[in-house]
Formats: C-alpha cells, structure tokens, sequence
C-alpha cells in the first residue's frame, strides 16, 4: 500500500513544489528553497559513490567549484547572452565530469579512509590552483552579467530551473538504486573482494558511479554561479561545503535514496534557522551539539532509526 | 639564491615538522587502535594552546611549566568525553564515519566556545625570552622556536617510551595489532581505548602549545592544523610512531624548500599535490614495517 502511495506523493509534492512561484510568493523562500535543491542535489549525487558504493569522497565542493568557474569562464569569455549561459551549466557539468573521470582512474584504487583523504587534498589543489592562475579567475574571483528583467523573474527562473535539476538528479538516484548498477556498488560496499570475485566489474562501476557523481553538482555549480553573479573560490571550493555534502548525506542515511534528501532538507532548515534566530556562536555550537545527538542515538543515520522502529529492517 | 637562506629554512622546515608529528602521533594512534578519527584533535591543541596564553598572560607562568597542568587537565576531560560520546558510537555499522562525523560535531562547538571566551583574534605566546634568538654562526633561531622544536621531540620519544618499554603501552600496541587475542590474554580493550583516546588528546595539547610557540592563532586554526596532521599521519603511515616523527621532518623539508623557492601561496599547492600522489603510490606510508 504504502509502496504504491509512495511515488504519487512525491508526484503530488513535485507538481506543488514548481508550482510554488505562481502564488507570488517573496523572493526569499525562492532564494532559501533554491538552497534546499541545491544542497538536496549535491547530497543526492555525492550519494551514488559515497553512499552506495561506500567511497567517501571529501572532495565533492571541487566538482561543485569547477562548474561554477567554468559556467562563469565561459560566459565571459564568449559573452553569451544570458539564458545561454544557463545552458552552458550542462558542458560546466560534463568538465566536472571529465575531471572526474581523470581523478578518479588513480584514486578509485585507494580505499577506506585514505581515499577520503586523497578526494580531501584534490579538493585543497583544485582550489588552491584557481586562485593562483589568472585565467581562471585568480584571487579575484568573476563577474557575470546579469539578465535585463526584474529580481523576481530571475530568481523564479532559477528556481525552476534548480528545481528541474533536483529531480532529474533525484530520478537518477532512484533509477540507480533499483538497478544493476546499483546493485553492484551495494556489492562493493559489502566486500569490494567479494564482488571482484563474483564477476562484478568493480573498477568500471567506481569510475562510472564517481563521474556520474560529479556532473550534476558541476552543473548546479553552473546554474549557482548565475544566481550569485559573481563567483568566488571562496564561495564554492570552500571545504566546509564538502564537509556538509558528506555529512547530510550521512545524517539522513548513505545508500539510501530518501537519506540525503532528508538530510539536506533538515540540515539547510536548522541552518537558516539557527543563523535567524541565535547569536553566531551559539548558532555554530547548538548545530555542533546536533551531529553528537545524532551520531549517538542513530549512529546509522535517521532512515535506518525508523526503519528499525518500524520493523522493517 | 643564497645558501644560508635555504639551510635556515629548511632547519625552520623541520621545527615545524617536528611539532606536526608531535599533533599527528595521538591521532594516528586513536585511528589505529580505535578506528575513531578524530576530526576535533586540532581543536583539542589548540584548547591547549589558549590555556597556556591565559595562564602566560594573567600569571605570567611559562608555556613549558602550563603544559605540566594542562596536559594532565585535558587527560581527564578526555576520559569523560570518551564514556559520554566516543564509546557509545563503537556500536556503530561505520565506526570510522560514524566517529568522523561526531568529532566534527565536537570540533564546531570547541571552536565557538574557544571564540566565546577567547575572541576571534588572532594569538600569539609571548614568553619572557620571546625576543632572545640563538646565533649559530650565519644561522638564527628564535628561542621560542627552539623550545617548541625541544618540546615535541621530548613528547614523541616520551610517546615511543611509553608504549615500547612498559605494559600499559605494550597493551596498547597489542590492542592495535591483534584486538581478540590481546582481550584473549586479559587486555581491558574498554580501558585501554579510554588511555589511547585520553592520551592522544592530551598530546594534542602539547602539540597546540609547541605550535603556538611557532605560529600565532586564533579559534579556527585548527582546521589548517588538522589538514598538517593527515599529512603527517599519512605519510608516517597509521599507528606508526616513528614514521609519524619521520614524516614530520620530511613533510618539514619540503614545507621549507618550497618555502625558500615558491612565491607564498603556492607552498600549500605543492604540499597537497604530493600528498596526493603520494596517497595514489603508498597509500599505506613510507615504510614497509606494520608496527608502532
């Protein structure tokens, strides 16, 4: 029963959520939901290698990073119009994908913790070689241009734009966790030995689960660049957002498809709320005190806490 | 490019290495015997390096003779936060992430609250012979560089001692190498993680305090110092004293040559860069010896 609900109240939710800008609503529950997709997607995609396949990566900030500085490289470079520059998102994405697949041949060979090391140093270079090499962009970061048409379209357009990205993204993670594929990864996560051994072509599904990873955070980076209009390292490679990726994920559940999700959602929420209402520092320690709770009482995320409540484990 | 100037910051290389693997030696040793990786050890140094600039600053006590009370200090709260935080997540399917993401939880509120008490600003310990400088021929060390150098070298022999020479450290090697036989020949596992964890973060303390006699700080520095410190652990190999000591002065040469050659901002991109390549070749350290 409820499997059969399932996917009509996320249809229902996915049909209100687009239709949400129709009301006329303010500009900030677009800008704080467009936050909401992103991190949703950036979790989403971290998901497929982190999660699934159990490859923490703590370098996802850089895929995130270099389709933003690629979007912005592009658009000022072939002064595009505007809705192009959107459009040149999805090659920003496929460069995050391409640097994702030359990466990832070496460091997919690391396992455990040291590959989430060596994914935490490419973040560090990736970063660090932006901001030292003028062409692409230096210390001083890049401007792109905005369109000619009020706040509000912009910002709408954005949304449903982020929002388009959030389920197709989300659409892949479903596909992939009841596929083959997926299954596969599920496998090496398990016992990467075991699955070697049973005829699972480990190595090519790592590296293909890493680089699909990658290119929808490069083109959320792209689409997010816009929105700023004017990107910076320190706004995208920032290694407290790799952080964040690995841990809503975490929080919510890796290898779970819902995990991130609820993640993402509950972890931007209290975030802006914290940030709202409570004095800075004591923002920061209350949501420091946050991931202690939920390390201790669900230390398997909060998916698994109520499935085993449910009984359905 | 003068010589002089590159011996003096190759020397100044290595004094910084060393007090790297002093920070880095608790921390490979709570990932080893543990699995718990320790995101807040960092913060944890520097905890150590604020008691001391207080206690400098308003009793005018020394760093080396504050390190006596707050290493022991920070021993006992360590073994609190090990009954209330650490040992429950042992449980966990992932106690590697699982741990990872609960001392990123306790490194954001050490962060806060040192800010809260400490302010933002940037430190530095100033002790009496701050000014004074040792001369050896053209070369020029500053005392305070000294003392943080000849602190951490006693701490990682100390460290060494430790756990070759009596059974509670024997024990605790046993723990790392074989955890079911060493509990098959009467090893509290429970007691000796409490004294790996309590220990290692009591380094750390020691640690901050030789750093800050080096560089100045202020409440998020320990993000910088935590990245050193996967270096170092990294390149020592996990759980490997005397390569965690060795990686230091290694990572401590190439920090100071590229130091000497390399325009500022580029040092940071050549150390990740080899780490990284590093990690891609032996991601297991240098040396091919299992053991502490």
């Amino acid at each position: 029963m409820i499997n059969k609900l399932y996917p009509a109240a996320m249809a229902i939710l996915a049909v209100l959520l687009a239709a949400f800008p129709c009301i006329g609503p303010e500009v900030y529950y677009l800008s704080f939901l467009f936050s909401i997709f992103m991190y949703v997607i950036l979790a989403s995609s971290w998901n497929f290698i982190g999660g699934y396949a159990g490859y923490i990566s703590f370098g996802h900030a850089a895929f995130f990073g270099i389709g933003a500085f690629a979007t912005a490289k592009m658009a000022t470079m072939l002064e595009l119009p505007p809705l192009l520059t959107m459009l040149a998102a999805i090659p920003a994405g496929g460069i995050a994908a391409l640097v994702a697949l030359i990466v990832g041949y070496p460091c997919l060979k690391i396992r455990g913790p040291y590959f989430s090391v060596v994914t935490l140093c490419f973040a560090f270079v990736v970063d660090l070689a932006v901001k030292n090499i003028e062409f692409l962009g230096g210390a001083e970061g890049l401007w792109i241009k905005f369109m000619d048409i009020p706040e509000k379209t912009s910002r709408t357009i954005m949304y449903e734009l982020m929002f388009l990205l959030m389920v197709i993204t989300l659409a892949a993670s479903w596909f992939l966790g009841r596929s083959r594929f997926g299954a596969g990864l599920t496998a090496i996560r398990s016992d990467e030995e075991v699955a070697e051994t049973m005829a699972i072509p480990t190595a090519k599904l790592k590296i293909q689960a890493f680089v699909l990873s990658a290119f929808f955070p490069g083109v959320a980076g792209g689409l997010f660049a816009y929105y700023l209009g004017y990107i910076h390292t320190d706004a995208v490679f920032n290694i407290n957002i790799s952080i964040l990726i690995v841990l809503m994920a975490m929080f919510g559940g890796g290898g779970t498809w819902l995990g991130p999700i609820i993640g993402a959602v509950i972890l931007t929420v209290v975030n802006e709320g914290l940030s709202t209402f409570a004095q800075a520092e004591i923002a920061r320690i209350i949501y420091g005190a946050l991931f202690i709770v939920v390390t201790i009482f669900m230390p398997n995320g909060i998916i698994d806490f109520f499935r085993k409540k449910d009984g359905m484990t | 490019m003068d010589a002089v100037l590159i011996i003096q910051s190759l020397i100044s290389g290595i004094m910084m290495g060393m007090v790297y693997a002093l920070l880095g030696v608790g921390f490979s040793l709570t990932w080893g015997v543990m699995h718990v990786i320790n995101i807040s050890h960092g913060a944890f140094g520097l905890l150590g390096a604020y008691m001391a600039y207080s206690l400098l600053q308003y009793f005018g006590v020394d760093p080396i003779v504050s390190a006596a009370v707050s290493v022991p200090l920070l021993f006992l709260v360590a073994c609190g936060i090990y009954q209330l935080l650490i040992r429950p997540i042992t449980r966990a399917q992932n106690v590697v992430m699982a741990s990872m993401i609960l001392t990123f939880g306790l490194a954001i509120i050490l962060e806060n609250v040192m800010a809260i008490i400490w302010k933002a600003d940037p430190r530095v310990l100033t002790p009496t012979y701050s000014s004074g400088a040792l001369i050896l021929g053209p070369f020029y060390f500053q005392y305070p560089h000294v003392v943080g150098f000849g602190l951490s070298l006693a701490g990682i022999t100390a460290i060494y001692l430790f756990l070759k020479k009596t059974y509670t450290g024997m024990a605790v090697r046993a723990a790392w190498q074989q955890p079911e036989a060493a509990r098959l020949y009467g090893v509290n596992l429970y007691w000796i993680s409490m004294i790996t964890f309590a220990l290692a973060v009591s380094t750390a303390g020691a640690g901050g305090i030789c750093l800050a006699l080096l560089n100045s700080f202020e409440p998020h520095s320990h993000n910088l110092w935590l990245i050193n410190l996967f270096l170092v652990v990294i390149v020592g190999g996990v759980g490997n004293v005397i390569g965690t000591a060795l990686a230091g002065l290694i990572i401590g040469v190439i920090t100071g040559l590229s130091m000497a050659f390399l325009p500022f901002l580029w040092v940071n991109l050549v150390t990740f860069g080899l780490l990284m390549i590093f990690l891609i070749f032996r991601p297991h350290g240098i040396f091919k010896q299992e053991g502490i």
